[in-house]
This record gives structure tokens, C-alpha cells and sequence, in this order.
């Protein structure tokens, strides 16, 4: 365990940029260049909303830049702490601990990756195509977005052709488009240009169009709200295909210290309750006991 | 006289050689190296950490939410999830670093037989010392039902002693009715020391839920909330160990040089710290360095001079 020393970090973070978009979402940008520079997709912060809340909350990372030093967020108002985030103003300072957890891990031998991100599970789906359109000689990804408030973007259409999805869902992030990456979004809002259903529903039409031989080089990628998470993970079960998910739970010390955030995960010994924290917040879906 | 001289903040603990008071608390810090993840972050700042509590078998603790934040405060009902005492002493303790700081084992259970068991597979491991948990809020069985009951304390405290010559520590509950009573029972039964206090019983609601948010409906109330109680249990316990020279590790919402003084003051010979740690996390050094800096303006030279020197007002 030694060699885990010192690898978490303590940033007096100041707030570069921080806007709000519809249903009560936030984009925010910090200066930290540690965790700027040490971030992987799926690690996450821990961030102190408040003075007044000293228990640093949770955050996943929508992207980085190494060389500016500063991390980008998007996070929607759940509770007190995000409550109290959302009224800090930009030049105020964030004290942030990070990056913590296990990453995602991407391996060539899938090389159509399908991200899924639910609500506030889209940020590290960005991050992670950051990665990926990094690596395009290797990698041919699908990033397919839900959403059942306005996406905290605007949507345009894409550039990209998806063989076998419906006509008129061609709504795509314009940033993934920017990185040449494919995306599609979903809801039941009736947002234009959107998928008129759930992630899921997306995805098995993606997925039912693929040739067996393609489908073999698919690998999910999940995070959102539990149901969600749930029916993406019935997916992967049904098409036999690997399927990485980041979860969340409370958090007290973000560093395995405390085991406040476990969450129960089948292991070769048996059930066990693995910390989202460091253990996570990324797991193996097949071993995630879904309640 | 030893010639060698004693640093400010060094102190003797039950024998055992303390390089700082500050005690990291049981179940805040994991096993002794979670913390190291965060760097600036050292074992060695500490006097000696308390390991998370550990039971015969291995125990999966409780359902989510484990926590909730409250007023200056944290609710906790973890469950005592633990590897079970076999894997701890032969997987853990062997890798962690006993130069850096002393480690004291917690000891939980369900029953009279298995604090036993399990004191007795510590006291044939490197631990520096044995700390008795019989004040868990979070367990259905053992912890504070027997804690909240002198008889049942002293009867666990006599057991373990008899098992084992390192130091046992006995950790109180408050929530009891006559601590000072409990106290008094656990040094006739062979207590070395105390931890004064373990969490206090509290519980948050869901308003719209109408649900408790713990999983496990309630928990256990630490922070800054809960330093005034604590300061007042750790005074009535001095009391009864004064005479008989019985040192308190003195615990419950200490985040500041100031907070760990007041405990010291009122008869604490070491000062916990655990729920600060999750604010934040590299306060160990600035907690030493404002109890040495006490001292110097005090012309007090070393820690233990200040155990106990509260004057109550007439």
C-alpha cells in the first residue's frame, strides 16, 4: 500500500468561471494545476461547497487542461452543498482534494467504445472521450447522452453518420463534434434532434445493427443516475459485453479512511463493500449488486 | 535520571512512547495508510493511530447512506465493516510502517467471548496497544449495549485484561448515565487507560422521504458539535483516574491547537483526532505546533504538565 502515498492532492482552487444553465446546472472551472496535470477519466474531486459545509462533496471531472491548470465541471443543484456551490462567485476559492479513485481503463482489443452518460453522468463520459479522441487511430466511439433537463450545451446536429438509428436523431454535443467524436442524446422531453426514449432503448438499436464480429469489440462505459445504471448494466448481460460503471455514494474523507461510501461489489470470496472512493468510483458492472 | 531529554510534545502513554499527543480515532483513518494518499500527510505527526474496529470474522457493516453532514457535524453508521481480526494482523500489519507512529488495535464484538478472542490474537502481533470498543453506537449486539452498562464494561475490561500485558484502553460511551461510575468499574477490572468519548446517538430525517437519510436509521453524532459534551466527560472521568494515575485519550470534536488544549486542560493526556481529519486533512502539524507554542508562552516544557490543570471556578 505504500506506493499509494502521495497521491492525492490539496488545491486552494479559484473559480475561473462559473455559469448556470437550465434546470439548475452549472458549469464550473477551476484553477488546480495539480489535479489539472494528475486527473485520469473517472477520477473525481472532492470539493468544499461552502465554509459553512466543511465536508468537501464529490465531483466527477468533465475535462482538464494540463496546461492552463485548470479542471472543467458540470454539476446540477441535488442538495445543500450543491445549493451553496452555485452561489460562489467567480475569484472565490474552492479547497478541493484530488484526484481520487480508480479511472476507467480503455483496452484496443475494444475498439468501439459505448459511452453512456445519464443527467449528471455526462461529465466523465467528456473527460473520457477526451482520452479516446487521443487515441482515434484505436478507438471508433459512440457517446450516447440522456437527459430529462436541458442539456447543460447546445445540442447541433452531427456531422457523423450512425448506421441503424432512427431518422431525425441527429442531435449531437458540439464539443465531442469538435473532437471528431460520435454522440447522440436521448430523452423524453421531446427535445429536437433528440432519441424520444431512454439510453437504453438507443443503445440496443446501436447495438442490434452491429455484426456479431463488431459487437464483440464493444465495451460500455456508464454513468448516471442508479436506475439507469441498472438498465445499462442488464444490456451489457444480455450482449455479453464489458461494461465499466462509475458510481457514486455520501462521502466523508474521499481517501478510504472512513468506509462511508461503500457500495456492494460480488467478489471471487464473496460479496464485499468496496469504498467509491478508492476502490472506485469506477467498477466492473458484473460485479455490482444492483439493489 | 534519564539523561536523554524529552521533547515538548513527546509523552509516555501507558509505557509506550508517544512523539505527539494527537491520536488519529479509530474508524476515521482506516487501517493506518489511507491517509499517506494524500500528500503533505504524515504518520509521523501523530502520537499513535487507532485502527479501524475489528472484529473475529469479517463483517460487511451496514446498508447506505452511511453518512450525513448535520451543524458542525457528522452522523456515521459505518457498522464496524471489517476484515476480520486474521487478515488484519497478518495482511495489515505487516505493512505498515511501526517507525512512523504507534498503532493501537480496536476491538469490537458481539459478545464477551469474542472481545476476547479477539484481544487475544492482538496481543501475539506488533501492536503497540489494545484499544476495548465498547461503545459502538452502530452494532446490534456488543458495543455500546455493554459499554452503557457498568457491570457489562467491567466484566468485557476483565476478560480482555486477562488475556492480554499490553495496554488496554477502554473506550467510553457517553451515552450513559454515570461515565465517572463506568470509569471507576473498568480501572477495578484492569483498564490502563481511556478514549473519552465515542460518538453520540443521533439520527437525520428526510423530510419528503419522511425517512431516516442513515440506512441504518440512526448513527453516531462526532464533529465539532459534540466537543462540549465531550470536554464535560473527559472532566468527570478525570476524576475518578486521577488517583490512580489512569491517562484519558480525550476525544470528540477537537479541530484546533485550542480545542486539543481545552481536553488537556481538563485532564486529557492525549487528544483524538478524527472528524477535523475529513476537513481538513494536513491539520495535524498546525494542532502541534499551537499546543508547543501554548507551552512556550506558558513556560510549560513538556505535555504532560498540562494534564488536569483546569481550576474550577468557586
Amino acid at each position: 500500500m505504500l506506493n499509494q502515498r502521495n497521491s492525492i492532492h490539496i488545491e486552494e482552487a479559484e473559480i475561473i468561471t462559473h455559469q448556470p444553465f437550465a434546470g439548475k446546472q452549472f458549469y464550473l472551472q477551476v484553477k488546480s494545476p495539480q489535479i489539472a496535470t494528475l486527473a485520469t477519466p473517472g477520477s473525481f474531486v472532492q470539493l468544499r461547497c461552502a465554509a459553512s459545509l466543511p465536508l468537501r462533496r464529490p465531483l466527477s471531472i468533465m475535462k482538464t487542461h494540463p496546461d492552463g491548470g485548470t479542471v472543467d465541471f458540470i454539476y446540477k443543484v441535488v442538495g445543500k452543498g450543491t445549493q451553496l456551490l452555485s452561489q460562489q462567485n467567480t475569484g472565490s476559492t474552492l479547497s478541493l482534494l484530488g484526484p481520487i479513485g480508480q479511472p476507467f481503463t480503455l483496452d484496443p482489443k475494444f475498439s468501439l467504445p459505448l459511452l453512456i452518460g445519464g443527467g449528471v453522468g455526462i461529465p466523465p463520459m467528456v473527460f473520457l472521450s477526451d482520452q479516446l479522441r487521443k487515441q482515434s487511430k484505436h478507438y471508433n466511439p459512440l457517446v450516447i447522452m440522456g437527459s430529462e433537463v436541458p442539456f447543460p450545451f447546445t445540442p447541433a446536429p452531427s456531422q457523423y453518420i450512425v448506421p441503424g438509428l432512427p431518422d431525425g436523431v441527429i442531435a449531437a454535443m458540439p464539443l465531442l463534434e469538435d473532437w471528431g467524436i460520435t454522440s447522440r442524446l436521448t430523452t423524453l422531453q421531446g427535445y429536437p434532434g433528440c432519441f424520444e426514449g431512454y439510453v437504453t432503448d438507443l443503445a440496443k438499436t446501436w447495438l442490434d445493427n452491429l455484426t456479431s464480429e463488431q459487437q464483440q469489440k464493444v465495451a460500455i462505459f456508464a454513468c448516471g443516475p442508479h436506475p439507469m445504471l441498472a438498465a445499462v448494466n442488464n444490456l451489457a448481460k444480455a450482449y455479453q459485453l464489458p461494461i465499466q460503471i462509475s458510481l457514486e455514494e455520501f462521502m466523508a474523507c474521499g481517501v478510504g479512511g472512513c468506509a462511508g461510501c461503500t457500495v456492494p461489489i460480488q467478489t471471487p470470496q464473496g460479496l464485499a463493500m468496496k469504498r467509491v472512493c478508492v476502490d472506485g468510483p469506477v467498477f466492473n458492472g458484473h460485479d455490482v449488486v444492483f439493489s | 535520571m534519564n539523561s536523554k531529554k524529552i521533547k515538548p510534545l513527546e509523552l509516555n502513554f501507558c509505557g509506550i512512547k508517544f512523539d505527539s499527543p494527537l491520536v488519529l480515532l479509530s474508524g476515521c483513518v482506516g487501517f493506518g495508510e489511507e491517509y499517506t494518499r494524500i500528500k503533505g500527510f504524515s504518520n509521523t505527526d501523530a502520537g499513535a493511530i487507532c485502527l479501524k474496529g475489528t472484529t473475529l470474522e469479517p463483517r460487511l457493516g451496514n446498508p447506505a447512506h452511511r453518512l450525513c453532514e448535520t451543524p458542525m457535524g457528522l452522523i456515521n453508521a459505518i457498522g464496524l465493516q471489517n476484515p476480520g481480526a486474521a487478515y488484519v494482523i497478518e495482511q495489515i500489519l505487516p505493512a505498515l510502517d511501526f517507525s512512523e507512529t504507534r498503532f493501537i488495535a480496536n476491538v469490537s464484538g458481539s459478545t464477551l467471548e469474542e472481545y476476547v478472542q479477539v484481544t487475544r490474537l492482538f496481543d501475539d502481533s506488533p501492536i503497540d496497544a489494545i484499544e476495548i470498543n465498547i461503545s459502538c453506537p452502530n452494532v446490534k449486539e456488543g458495543g455500546v449495549v455493554f459499554g452503557n452498562d457498568p457491570e457489562m464494561s467491567a466484566r468485557v475490561v476483565a476478560a480482555c485484561r486477562a488475556v492480554t500485558n499490553k495496554p488496554l484502553i477502554t473506550k467510553l460511551s457517553p451515552n450513559q448515565t454515570n461515565i465517572a461510575d463506568n470509569a471507576q468499574r473498568c480501572i477495578e477490572a484492569g483498564s490502563d487507560a481511556f478514549a473519552v468519548i465515542n460518538t453520540l446517538m443521533g439520527m437525520a430525517i428526510d423530510v419528503e422521504k419522511r425517512q431516516p437519510i442513515i440506512g441504518n436509521n440512526q448513527g453516531g453524532l462526532s464533529g465539532p458539535a459534540i466537543k462540549p459534551v465531550a470536554l464535560l466527560k473527559v472532566h468527570q472521568v478525570y476524576q475518578v483516574c486521577k488517583a490512580h494515575n489512569i491517562p484519558i485519550i480525550g476525544q470528540g470534536g477537537i479541530s484546533t491547537a485550542e480545542d486539543a488544549l481545552e481536553f488537556l486542560i481538563a485532564g486529557a493526556s492525549a487528544v483524538g483526532v478524527g472528524t477535523a481529519l475529513f476537513y481538513e486533512p494536513l491539520i495535524l502539524p498546525e494542532i502541534n505546533n499551537g499546543i508547543k507554542n501554548y507551552m512556550q508562552r506558558h513556560g510549560i516544557d513538556h505535555v504532560a504538565q498540562l494534564t488536569g490543570t483546569l481550576s474550577l471556578n468557586d
